[in-house]
């Protein structure tokens, strides 16, 4: 309390701001307190305005331009583009200026058509009518004119305009339900309490009599997490303080369900409500290829930079004698000879800057940019990850990370809901040793509800009976199941009859499977009603017991306890949870047979959970309240008081029994495992189960192998000896075999001969984490721990935390290789690992939609995987892959001929080629057919991908975009270039190339060389295309014939608005030459055979598995026994 | 795209909407080009395939190497027209300050551009408050040397004949037509160069180039040809034409010719050299080997290339075979 009045003065004397203290007080319909009370700060809060646009009409365009040239690319452009205006420079500003200009401007439309969009849903939302009361009456007003502490009623389907308390609801219970669909996602319905106190106040008028004052936390986003206390005065006596917590608030965006109408103080507004303050963009991910690309254009920033300045060099040692740099017939302005030396240096630098400046080009990112938007849409389209039961496809919240998907080396996937379908089945109970299950099939008929209990080892004896009714009593009240009312028409005066139909609903579908479970058993829960839970017994009697405590779950605690009273007045307190958690605080019951009961079915792949209760006396009762009163009531650090004050009360438990609950592998679960494991990605398991229903998912998932060698790093076998023998010792066994490994891969066989699985728990794992003391060592444990493994195969992570998984995905997305990560899981535990990890992958599953919003992509199940990865992010890579080295390859090809030219016309930066040219080359004549390319192209099929995993591994580490083959790239750039060059040199020297004896001049030398670049850039995409649609066709014929017809467009008329003619009939005259065609025709292929040569003596020497597969398809037809053989010899080996 | 918010979705996402009516819509359609199945052809570049093309192009590109390098070979006959160039050395017409110094509104007979010539043609705009008409370095360096052909009929004969030299066809027909027009007006072409100047290193004023009106102002061929800038620092352009007058006698016949130079044209301080070739010219223009060879080495060289892959692929078509077993 202390630290936190004093961080509070210290921020207040800082900041210099009254307002901003740790809590807000808020008096409720404006009333001031009563003045005995504590006096406030009075603060002022923003109105219930959203504002989720960027822009105003008026800031729009410097906003805009700033935010854009923010980006180094524009700017570099833009920089491009002042010099050219300011200084003389050989290429107009228009070539720079036209393709900056529309990029700009294409961003700007495409930004503000978004911003004026969320203007307008902004307005509509600010403009809804809200229902007020003011003096006892109710009035409509717009939403935004709401201010902290209006009291608003909401009825039913209406959406929170702002985040509230709840005072009351129609209902007498003082509860509501309330969807929070559109803040995280979960469907289902959650029910909130009013305020003790208020509850009770039904009318406007009773509401406007309240005088209260609310204490609360400043906003803050969290949406789970609310601490507050409400102060209520009462004419008579002290003010009544109640805690407030999440359960009492409402957050806007959320949906009243199944209420009339509720009343609610407004506490947060407008741009302070906890949607609104979640809406900050995620963290920027970006991937390999786009890092690649940075580093290729800063090395052609360097060559370009030394071009410019190797020009310049050798411009002032020729012109070093005058007649050259001023010959009679082409003298200077007297303002040029003034100059001074240096600045005339500098800026003839900036020119040939200019000059040579299309090699890092505008388009590339435009190319980019459109590419991975339009060919995200190819993953939503997809038809085979589109899920017919759900009704959910993929979903693609970033288009940045495509390309990655391709480059996957580790997957991190959580196991329930991922790997399982979330989908839980009661399997069985044992009570007391005895095992029950409910529904069995037995001789292949199915028995009967009410005689379905089937007692494997022995039947209870008659003292055991008690014990498990109380077992199933337990089972039906300790739990956060609701009753979905199924109709309005008598929600609260159903007859017990019907509860057979019931619907239940819960957060966690465990508790379902439990309550649904217990109800094959006999024992049917009804519904909570005016605070107590009725349960129908085996007789069809209703008992009725008072809640009077709920010690909910959490994940650290791993239990959920309930207090209940019974008609009799007996208190119970029921606790159900993990073993681990429920174990050690039980001291009574038979332990040893219920704990091996858990382990063979946890063996199993079940999911066990232990049942306990306790009975208080009414003392006990009493402390235990005031325990958890105090706790509840905190402001400051409630959750740690809270969880001490369980800790107190879940103690001297008599264990009851244990349940099992399958969770059924998700369809096609270990196909898709095998299949990222043969692509050479390895797989990790981190779940917050227990180990051996964890290990047995991935031996049922094939993660694990029969032949695997298990290795367990856990808590149990570092307490027999400390982490660091542990340690050497499997590093020991795990190199011997690879050494050997490395043996047997060099004669190419495959590694499953020494299969390794390593397991590792949550405690374990942060020891190894942990830094430890003596500076000199630590780190040491990492680097071990990496070492292992690296050489398994499998690794499984059991009882990890939610950051726990972060963490791993962080040590090995940080570890020496830099592997590229991808974390996929479904529920709010994986967010973090999902936002750590490189990709992404949200599964829209059963636990709500917070991964999927959080992820980058999101899939409707864990099959979808496998296409996702092999087919879409190969695809993906190599079709960016290729997009970025042809652009620089395309722009090599442009530009070298410029730089080669300087060498002839005395470095006076004249250009090659006309400023058309040099303007549409990027933007119209080369920019489509690489653009549908990095669409289309498939150079395998998608069936061959999908069959033949092992083709992932070709392009592993990013293979297309590695050094040599950039380098390659470049090169091919300039010999293509030299060829153009020196072809068009030669041809021209000295000599004419026309029938007439007419003399070419130097426009028409550089038309044709850019005719033969043209032709080639675009004949060499053609030759990397692997797949014809007609769309190619059309495109890539189409953009060679654009070429010529705008030529002859082009010279062919006197255009009235250039000032130069100089293009008049080049084009044309040159096409008239016999010589012109030879030259192209024949420096085409100079420039085309080397290409083709490399390829076909790659593939014939050097085949990689994506080019003997696509050979093999080819000649399939021809040669389809011997595939088959092959194909089956192929098999039988892998195994 | 990376905002995780949108208004559009809270007011959207209010009301459940109903998951039946939603689950039909968000099924993406079965079209070839979602599916990305779009019928297709694979073509793959093996050595099988690419072979024949090898040898189709040697075998294409040889032949017509040859027949280049002969019809190249062969100009030297002086027989049909004969074309008379002449040729500078080590001068910059590429030079990017000297490329610009021009109007070619002024040249298209533009009648403001001719009293206001455009900025590029700094430092020759303007002479003592003059427009300078045409205007720029290239105009104000014209050749102006003149050659005349003279032979010597054998012996007998000690007077030398002129040979006829045509001034009209050495320049692009839409040059001459088109692009260059003096300018408007009905008078004299003296009249209608009123108020300009002659560039600064000429003897005679535009106007009086030639004394035939469809060769004199801009529309000179001599300055239509010189306009035209060369794309390299050694070049020649077409200076004369000597038609051939009947077809029993060779147009130059085998005797003593006379070159007679004027000389204007200062190239020394440059470092320049000037010539004179005469050609002939077959279908496809001058005498440059480089055409010829290029396609002989070209198209052995993918004859070679074909042999090698042949044998490469034979010798290795049974080895990959056997490495794919050992997958």
């Amino acid at each position: 309390m202390d630290c936190g009045r004093l961080r509070t003065l210290v921020r207040r004397f800082c900041v210099g701001e009254e307002n901003w203290v740790d809590s807000r007080t808020i008096y409720v319909g404006h009333k001031e307190p009563p003045p005995g009370a504590e006096a406030y700060i009075p603060q002022r809060y923003p109105d219930n305005r959203i504002v989720s646009s960027k822009y105003t009409f008026w800031n729009f365009i410097p906003k805009n331009l700033f935010e854009q040239f923010r980006r180094i690319a524009n700017f570099y452009f833009l920089i491009i583009f002042l010099v050219q205006l300011i200084i003389d420079t050989p290429t107009s500003p228009v070539t720079s200026g036209l393709p900056l200009f529309f990029v700009i401007t294409v961003t700007a439309i495409k930004q503000g058509y978004e911003d004026w969009l969320r203007h307008k849903a902004d307005s509509a939302m600010n403009q809804c009518p809200v229902h007020f009361i003011q003096h006892g009456k109710l009035v409509r007003k717009q939403s935004r004119k709401l201010r902290v502490g209006d009291i608003v009623m909401v009825k039913e389907d209406e959406t929170f305009p702002c985040d509230l308390i709840f005072l009351s609801s129609n209902r007498a219970d003082g509860t509501c339900h309330v969807t929070t669909a559109s803040l995280d996602g979960e469907s289902s319905h959650k029910t909130h309490y009013a305020v003790q106190d208020t509850k009770g106040f039904h009318t406007e008028e009773d509401v406007d009599g309240l005088h209260a004052t609310i204490e609360c936390e400043q906003p803050q986003p969290d949406l789970y997490k609310f601490i507050g206390r409400i102060n209520v005065y009462n004419d008579q006596s002290d003010p009544v303080v109640r805690p407030l917590g999440s359960e009492n608030l409402l957050l806007r965006g959320a949906t009243l369900k199944n209420t009339e109408r509720i009343f609610g103080v407004a506490i947060y507004t407008g741009m302070e409500t906890k949607m609104a303050l979640n809406y900050q963009s995620k963290s920027q991910k970006r991937s390999a290829v786009e890092k690649s690309m940075n580093v290729f254009l800063v090395v052609y920033l360097c060559i370009l930079i030394s071009k410019a300045l190797v020009n310049t060099v050798l411009k002032y040692v020729w012109q070093s004698q005058p007649f050259r740099d001023e010959p009679w017939y082409n003298q200077k302005t007297e303002a040029e000879r003034q100059r001074n030396l240096i600045l005339r240096a500098f800026t003839d630098f900036l020119a040939f800057m200019v000059l040579f400046n299309y090699i890092i080009p505008v388009s590339m990112y435009v190319t980019v940019e459109m590419q991975k938007f339009l060919g995200s849409y190819f993953l939503t389209w997809d038809e085979d990850m589109f899920d017919e039961e759900t009704g959910e496809g993929p979903l693609v919240n970033t288009s940045d990370l495509n390309e990655e998907l391709g480059q996957v080396e580790y997957i991190f996937t959580d196991k329930t809901g991922t790997l399982t379908e979330n989908n839980m089945e009661f399997k069985e109970c044992c009570i007391e040793g005895h095992v029950y299950v409910p529904h069995v099939i037995c001789n292949g008929q199915v028995l009967p509800n009410s005689s379905g209990i089937d007692m494997i080892d022995s039947s209870p004896g008659a003292c055991s009976r008690e014990r498990e009714e109380l077992f199933f009593r337990a089972l039906c009240l300790c739990h956060t199941v609701q009753v979905k009312d199924d109709d309005q028409v008598d929600g609260p005066g159903k007859s017990p009859d019907s509860g057979k139909s019931c619907v239940y609903i819960s957060s966690s579908p465990d508790e379902v499977a439990l309550v649904e479970g217990v109800q094959r058993l006999g024992f049917t829960y009804l519904r909570l009603k005016d605070n107590c839970m009725e349960i129908l017994n085996r007789d069809n009697d209703i008992e009725r017991f008072e809640l009077l405590d709920v010690l909910s779950f959490d994940s650290v605690r791993r239990r959920m306890s309930v207090i209940v009273k019974s008609a009799t007045g007996e208190i119970y307190l029921f606790c159900k949870g993990a073993d681990s958690s429920i174990f050690p605080r039980v001291i009574e019951g038979k332990v040893d047979q219920i704990r091996s009961r858990v382990e063979r079915n946890a063996v199993e792949g079940l999911r066990t959970l232990c049942v306990a209760y306790k009975r208080l006396v009414p003392e006990e009762y009493e402390g235990a309240c005031q325990l958890l009163q105090a706790a509840k009531v905190a402001l400051q650090d409630r959750e740690k008081k809270l969880a001490e004050a369980y800790e107190q009360i879940e103690k001297d438990l008599i264990l009851l029994g244990a349940t099992a609950v399958e969770d059924r592998l998700q369809e096609k679960a270990a196909d898709t495992i095998e299949a990222l494991q043969k692509a050479g990605i390895k797989v990790w398991v981190l779940t917050g189960d227990k180990m051996e229903t964890a290990a047995a998912t991935c031996y049922a998932c094939k993660l694990f192998r029969r032949g695997t060698q298990l290795l367990e790093l856990t808590t149990k076998k570092i307490e027999e000896q400390s982490l660091h023998d542990v340690l050497f010792e499997l590093s020991k066994t795990v190199l011997r075999c690879s050494g050997s490994l490395t043996r047997d891969s060099f004669s190419g066989l495959s590694t499953d001969m020494h299969d390794y699985g390593l397991i590792i728990d949550g405690a374990a794992l942060s020891l190894i984490m942990k830094p430890r003391e003596d500076g000199s060592s630590s780190g040491n444990y990492r680097e071990l721990f990496l070492e292992i493994c690296r050489n398994c195969s499998a690794v499984l992570c059991c009882r990890m935390a939610p950051l726990q998984k972060a963490q791993i995905v962080k040590l090995i997305k940080f570890s020496k290789e830099h592997p590229i990560t991808l974390a996929i899981g479904d529920g709010a535990n994986d967010v973090s690992m999902i936002l750590e990890a490189h990709v992404g992958i949200g599964v829209i599953g059963k636990e709500g939609r917070q991964a999927a919003r959080n992820s980058d992509y999101a899939i409707p199940k864990f099959k979808h995987l496998k296409k996702m990865l092999l087919v879409h992010g190969h695809f993906y890579y190599i079709r960016i892959a290729e997009l970025v080295q042809y652009f620089f390859y395309k722009n090599v090809c442009f530009i070298f001929p410029q730089f080669l030219y300087q060498f002839f016309c005395g470095f006076s930066q004249q250009t090659l080629y006309d400023t058309a040219y040099l303007t549409l080359y990027n933007i119209s004549f080369t920019s489509l057919p690489i653009l549908l390319y990095s669409l289309m192209e498939q150079h395998v099929s998608v069936d061959v991908l999908r069959r033949d995993p092992t083709l992932y591994r070709d392009i592993a580490k990013n293979a297309l975009l590695r050094w040599r083959v950039f380098v390659y790239w470049t090169f091919l750039g300039v010999f293509d270039a030299l060829v153009f060059f020196f072809g068009a040199y030669f041809m021209f020297e000295n000599t004419t190339v026309t029938s007439n004896g007419q003399m070419f001049g130097n426009w028409t030398f550089g038309t044709l060389v850019f005719t033969v670049m043209v032709f080639t850039v675009t004949l060499k995409l053609a030759l990397d295309t692997h797949y014809w649609t007609w769309i190619n066709h059309f495109v890539i014929w189409g953009s060679l014939l654009f070429y010529v017809v705008f030529s002859l467009l082009w010279g062919g008329i006197i255009w009235p608005f250039l000032s130069y003619q100089r293009m008049y009939y080049v084009f044309i005259h040159m096409l008239s030459s016999g010589p012109a065609w030879l030259g192209i025709v024949l420096l085409i292929t100079v420039s085309l055979l080397p290409d083709v040569l490399k390829k076909v003596l790659c593939r014939q020497l050097w085949p990689t598995a994506t080019e003997r597969t696509q050979a093999r398809n080819q000649c399939l037809s021809v040669e389809q026994p011997t595939v088959f053989m092959l194909s089956q010899t192929a098999s039988g080996l892998s195994f | 795209m990376a905002m995780n918010y949108n208004a559009k979705d809270e007011v959207d996402g209010g009301p459940p909407c109903a998951p039946g009516g939603a689950a039909k819509s968000r099924r993406p359609d079965n079209t070839a080009f979602k599916q990305q199945r779009l019928p297709a052809w694979q073509p793959i570049l093996t050595a099988g395939t690419v072979l024949p093309t090898f040898f189709i192009i040697g075998l294409i590109f040889i032949p017509i190497g040859i027949g280049i390098f002969v019809t190249s070979n062969n100009i030297r006959e002086i027989e049909g027209n004969v074309f008379m160039y002449y040729g500078l050395s080590n001068f910059y017409q590429n030079h990017r300050r000297y490329v610009k110094s021009r109007d070619d509104s002024q040249l298209n007979g533009d009648s403001s551009a001719l009293l206001n010539p455009s900025k590029e043609c700094e430092p020759y705009r303007r002479n003592e408050d003059k427009p300078i008409a045409p205007c720029g370095a290239i105009a104000n360096s014209m050749f102006n040397d003149t050659l005349e052909l003279y032979l010597i009929a054998n012996g007998s004969d000690p007077t030398p004949t002129p040979i006829n030299l045509k001034k009209k066809g050495i320049a692009w027909w839409t040059d001459k037509n088109v692009k260059f027009r003096n300018p408007p007006g009905s008078g004299s072409l003296e009249e209608r160069f009123k108020g300009t100047t002659k560039p600064v290193n000429w003897v005679k004023p535009v106007y009086s180039l030639d004394a035939d009106d469809d060769n004199n102002g801009f529309i000179n061929e001599d300055f239509i040809v010189w306009m035209r800038t060369a794309a390299l620092p050694t070049f020649r352009k077409l200076y004369r034409l000597i038609e051939r007058t009947d077809d029993l006698h060779p147009t130059l016949p085998a005797g003593q010719y006379i070159l007679n130079i004027t000389y204007n044209y200062p190239v020394h301080s440059f470092d320049g050299r000037k010539r004179m070739i005469l050609s002939t010219i077959s279908w496809m223009g001058g005498k440059n080997p480089f055409l010829g060879i290029a396609y002989i080495t070209i198209g052995s060289i993918s004859f070679l290339l074909g042999v090698v892959l042949l044998v490469i692929n034979h010798k290795y078509r049974n080895s990959s075979n056997t490495a794919d077993i050992t997958i």
